[in-house]
């Protein structure tokens, strides 16, 4: 089940470590690490997506079935697995995942935004995974700039 | 009994600061005001309007998810109204099975719209709306309101 077709160099599994609101815009800013948490990869999302991703990491669940409760009950429903979320390409600030299926026909994938991958793989209880060209081009200065200001203690759940 | 019915229009409640998006049958008869969420409203003008967006937005990535499966989305029907939430069904069918999911109605149409399959309601659900002060919140939208995907 690897995606061996992504061919931006090996492969890391990442976790959600918390979902913050953006104070100056109507965002909410991802917090994915991965697992030794030598590498922080922000990734900023809408409101509705952060929340989306926010319930799922607390466990919550709605009474009413969420639009990301309803993909993963499509795929429940049709036999289809959700096997990974790879965020595969940054460029000009915009991220860009790929969601991998399992069906009857063999392995998909289709085109995601990561807040939408994010939001399926958690429901899915499927890995997470960057490319280590993404890593590379995340943006040095604009990170650290971010985490300072942040502070790490907000990074925590 | 259910009736079809196709998305009218799309406006803003600013009594309870929240977006609706008008349902109404093929002959103007009855009709069905959902309220919905901003993103679920932006997610259901987007399809109205034929835009597609840059990235694939989550309904987008709902429809793709379902061709990968193989499965049709057949049709979309607004089952029940309980304490002021409507509750949906999306009917799919997929090899020679057809599902029946529970959804919102606010995916369930934007869905809908994105995978060309009918929408309806049932008979009870537009009955028991209509009962319920409906009459006085169209008194407070104006008439350009509606305007906009009149066919």
């Amino acid at each position: 089940m690897a995606a061996d077709d992504v061919d931006a160099g090996e492969l890391i599994r990442l976790s959600v470590h918390g979902v913050l609101p953006d104070q100056n815009t109507d965002t909410h800013i991802v917090i994915l690490r991965d697992e030794r948490h030598a590498e922080v990869l922000p990734i900023w999302v809408g409101a509705t997506e952060g929340n989306a991703i926010k319930m799922a990491l607390e466990g919550m669940v709605s009474p009413r079935p969420m639009s990301h409760d309803l993909i993963r009950s499509f795929a429940e429903h049709l036999n289809v697995k959700v096997t990974q979320a790879v965020i595969t390409e940054v460029k000009s600030n915009t991220y860009y995942a790929r969601i991998y299926l399992l069906t009857a026909d063999g392995e998909q994938t289709v085109d995601s935004r990561p807040s939408d991958a994010i939001a399926l793989a958690l429901r899915a209880n499927c890995p997470i995974f960057v490319t280590q060209e993404v890593l590379k081009q995340r943006g040095g200065t604009n990170l650290d700039a971010w985490l300072e200001r942040f502070g790490t203690k907000n990074l925590g759940k | 009994m259910i009736t079809q019915m196709k998305v009218r229009g799309l406006t803003f409640d600013p009594y309870s600061n929240t977006f609706v998006v008008i349902l109404r049958d093929e002959h103007n008869v009855d009709m069905l005001p959902i309220w919905v969420g901003k993103s679920e409203a932006s997610a259901i003008s987007f399809a109205l309007e034929g835009m597609a967006a840059p990235r694939p937005m989550t309904h987008d990535l709902m429809k793709a998810v379902l061709d990968e499966a193989g499965a049709k989305v057949i049709s979309v029907v607004v089952t029940d109204l309980k304490d002021n939430t409507y509750y949906a069904r999306v009917h799919l069918m997929s090899e020679d099975s057809e599902y029946s999911i529970d959804a919102r109605p606010s995916d369930a149409i934007a869905l809908a719209l994105r995978a060309d399959a009918p929408i309806f309601a049932k008979e009870d659900v537009i009955r028991q709306q209509a009962s319920e002060e409906l009459g006085q919140w169209l008194e407070n939208l104006k008439p350009e309101d509606f305007g906009k995907y009149e066919s």
